[in-house]
């Protein structure tokens, strides 16, 4: 014979209280709101002025022709044909979503492993030393660091093929083959950019409980093992903010390709905003130039949008 | 029920930050604020004047007021140097300027921006020319009536030339007798550069590299182009400009002067330009010449000056150049740049543009003149950082000091090779310049990558010059 729960009666069950009639916020809430609101006034106003309007003005300017000397003609969407038709833009958006999948890519790969080093059994004032060497590129001007890098990758006076020579390896064309200069274009961003990430991944290793640790030892979790099951998905959150800056930055990247190689040779390094300022400076088609602008600002929210769709899956909170 | 009201603490509270923030507002408010109008020289009746920074320091920039001064002491002055890394870079951030209603009322250009600005934004200066003839007259007598024909566009001078750089070829002195070799004369050939560079490469060893040089529109590929005779852009003269030519200069040196250059129709394509690219291909190839690289030959000086480069072109700005980078006067020397199929070369040359938008053109037209004076320039260009425009200034006594010892080169270039002519640069420089770049990087990359690359610059330089600027 089965036992089976009989289940009590409705008028056994206790009764569900009834929600509490809606009530409009304590006087206490208000006044934190007015507060919140007053300390946030600057900053909204800030990003109203410097952020929305701009967006709003680029939008408005590439339905224009306008070369700065003349007044703007009203031009409606054919500013956005002559992009599309444009092979130079074209290639820019291809050049720049390459740069950004390596750039970011090896970004984070080259991050986690110097975190994942560091993190693990040094002496803290070793530790200090390395989080300050490697977060300093990022504080100095990528234009300087990309003049001093033209020197050292020059193919044929540079310090690095003059380096290579040594073991025997003839001289690479670094920045003058259409082939290796998009590499050496991701390489220097990198090693100028990678602090960041680094610093993000320290921050967020030291957050990890040792118990959890612990707990994966006690299981026989070890090494490469320990950190793709436990460090990996409870980093995720700190993952997923260093690559959406990291892809949100190197879809801007603009210095480093524009000093190395000028978007050279051929259009290989040519990134969209090297286009923009291209046309908007030098060309003075200022209404082309706002609408690559603008089509860079959606591939950057579609980007940015997918992340964050994506990180519900990937994405791990303790 | 929740009591909405206030209660009197808070109210006290929420006067006191209200108070707060309306005296810090109002402190705010009452703060003296910098505003445009507080950069000095705007809107206070000053003459401006925009120069490229690099090329014009603080010495001559003092040197440039305090001379005006003396000569105009009425008219105030402001001299405000735009830092660029180029021309492009410089016109680019005086046409903000432009668009954001602060425009100078001049502008130092070059013949890169000379017809972009001459079409768009400058000023004929015919009338005041016209005018003070009798004063201009010994600077025109002083100044190769080339380098005039340089600042004309559709038969009306726009500039008066102070400054200019033709492409004439360097030489490394002990890179020259490292290989055994003899300096050239000036009538030397292609042939004879090719032969030159091959005994340079066999005495340098495997760190050095005999030929130098820099895609850019000045002295990339062009001067190679002017000497197979054939250029980027179809060139031919604008009518008109007698008035100028029959005003100041000799029938024998105003013959075949127009009103300015034209640049036309693309010619990417021709048999002659592919030759030079080729030519330069096989010279990459066999290892005489490095893969060019875009920027503004900065880099060059170091490698020249410690002899791990033999030749590169370059014009009187690197007897400067190389002095303050330590060459002693012996240590180079200069010539022309080989004949081909001719020996024509090309230069850049510089002077001040007047803007439309100025209000003061008569002011304007008084600064010209007197930047383009015998002692102003004897001071402005001391160091030997450019080619003066006037021929006076070239003597053996402005080059004892840092050389080079054929520096009546600089000048003679112009008449000793009297189709000498500028770079092609049309309205539409900036575009044709980066086309030309971006397709020499790809051309160069192998031989058989000449012909697919100068097919698509035309097609590049042909959409470019459809463009209205």
């Amino acid at each position: 014979m089965t036992n089976t729960r009989i289940p009590p009666a409705r008028a056994e069950r206790p009764a569900v209280r009834a929600a509490p009639a809606p009530q409009g916020p304590s006087a206490r809430d208000r006044g934190t709101r007015l507060l919140a609101t007053l300390f946030l006034t600057p900053t909204i106003v800030g990003i109203v002025i410097f952020t929305v309007v701009p967006i709003v003005g680029s939008v408005i300017l590439s339905l224009f022709h306008w070369n700065v000397i003349d007044s703007p003609s009203y031009a409606g969407l054919s500013n956005y044909g002559e992009v599309f038709g444009d092979e130079t833009v074209l290639v820019s958006f291809r050049n720049t979503l390459v740069f950004m999948v390596f750039a970011v890519a090896l970004q984070l790969l080259v991050a986690l492993a110097l975190a994942l080093t560091i993190n693990g059994r040094m002496p803290v004032w070793l530790r200090s030393v390395f989080r300050s060497a490697f977060f300093f590129p990022l504080v100095l001007s990528a234009a300087s660091i990309s003049v001093v890098m033209k020197y050292l990758f020059n193919q044929d006076f540079g310090v690095i093929n003059w380096a290579l020579g040594f073991v025997g390896i003839a001289p690479v064309p670094w920045l003058t083959s259409e082939n290796a200069a998009m590499a050496t274009v991701v390489l220097v961003y990198v090693w100028q950019q990678f602090g960041f990430s680094f610093l993000l991944f320290v921050g967020g290793l030291n957050n990890i409980p040792k118990e959890i640790h612990e707990a994966a030892a006690l299981d026989g979790a070890t090494g490469l093992r320990k950190h793709l099951t436990v460090t990996l998905p409870l980093l995720s959150p700190t993952l997923l903010v260093a690559s959406v800056v990291g892809i949100i930055n190197a879809l801007q990247v603009f210095e480093q390709p524009y000093v190395l190689t000028n978007g050279g040779p051929g259009d290989s390094t040519r990134t969209v905003v090297m286009v923009i300022y291209e046309t908007a400076f030098e060309q003075l088609r200022f209404g082309e130039a706002s609408a690559v602008g603008v089509l860079l600002f959606v591939l950057i929210m579609a980007v940015t949008a997918l992340q964050f769709r994506l990180s519900r899956r990937f994405v791990h909170y303790q | 029920m929740t009591d909405s009201h206030l209660t009197r603490r808070a109210l006290l509270r929420y006067g006191a930050y209200g108070a707060g923030a309306a005296a810090l507002a109002g402190t705010a408010a009452s703060w003296d604020r910098l505003t445009g109008a507080d950069i000095p020289g705007r809107d206070d009746g000053s003459l401006v004047v925009a120069t490229l920074g690099p090329a014009y320091g603080p010495e001559a920039i003092r040197t440039l007021r305090e001379g005006f001064a003396e000569l105009h002491p009425d008219i105030k002055l402001r001299i405000n140097a735009v830092q660029a890394v180029d021309w492009s870079d410089f016109f680019a951030k005086i046409l903000t300027q432009v668009a954001a209603g602060t425009a100078p009322d001049l502008v130092y250009v070059a013949t890169e921006g000379v017809q972009l600005f001459a079409q768009r934004l400058g000023v004929a200066l015919d009338k005041w020319v016209k005018r003070d003839a009798a004063e201009l007259k010994e600077y025109f007598t002083d100044v190769h009536p080339s380098l005039v024909e340089s600042m004309m566009y559709e038969g009306s001078l726009y500039q008066l030339p102070v400054e200019f750089n033709a492409a004439d070829m360097y030489f490394n002195r002990q890179v020259l007798r490292r290989a055994g070799a003899d300096f050239p004369p000036a009538d030397w050939t292609r042939d004879d550069f090719t032969a030159l560079l091959r005994d340079m490469k066999r005495s340098g060893g495997s760190r050095f590299t005999p030929y130098f040089w820099t895609n850019r529109l000045w002295g990339g590929v062009v001067p190679w182009l002017f000497a197979n005779d054939t250029n980027l852009l179809a060139e031919s003269k604008a009518p008109g400009g007698d008035w100028l030519w029959n005003g100041f200069y000799p029938t024998a040196q105003r013959k075949g002067r127009g009103g300015g250059f034209r640049w036309t129709t693309p010619q990417a394509s021709h048999d002659r330009v592919e030759e030079v690219y080729d030519y330069l291909a096989s010279l990459i190839q066999d290892g005489l010449c490095t893969r060019p690289e875009g920027g503004n030959g900065q880099n060059l000086i170091g490698v020249f000056s410690t002899g791990r480069v033999g030749v590169t072109p370059a014009g009187g700005f690197w007897a400067g150049g190389l002095h303050l980078a330590g060459m002693e006067r012996d240590g180079f020397d200069v010539q022309y740049f080989p004949r081909w199929r001719t020996q024509r070369m090309q230069y850049g040359a510089a002077g001040y543009a007047l803007l439309r938008t100025s209000t003061m053109q008569d002011e304007a037209w008084e600064f010209i003149k007197y930047a383009a004076r015998k002692d102003t320039l004897e001071r402005l260009f001391a160091t030997n950082q450019t080619t003066p425009a006037r021929r006076s200034l070239l003597t053996a006594g402005r080059y004892a000091k840092t050389g080079p010892a054929h520096w009546p080169v600089f000048y003679d270039t112009l008449d000793r090779f009297p189709d000498t002519g500028p770079i092609p640069a049309p309205p539409q420089v900036a575009e044709v310049e980066q086309v030309l770049l971006k397709h020499t990087g790809t051309a160069l990359a192998s031989a058989r990558s000449v012909r697919p690359a100068l097919r698509r610059m035309q097609g590049d330089l042909e959409k470019a010059m459809e463009r209205d600027v």
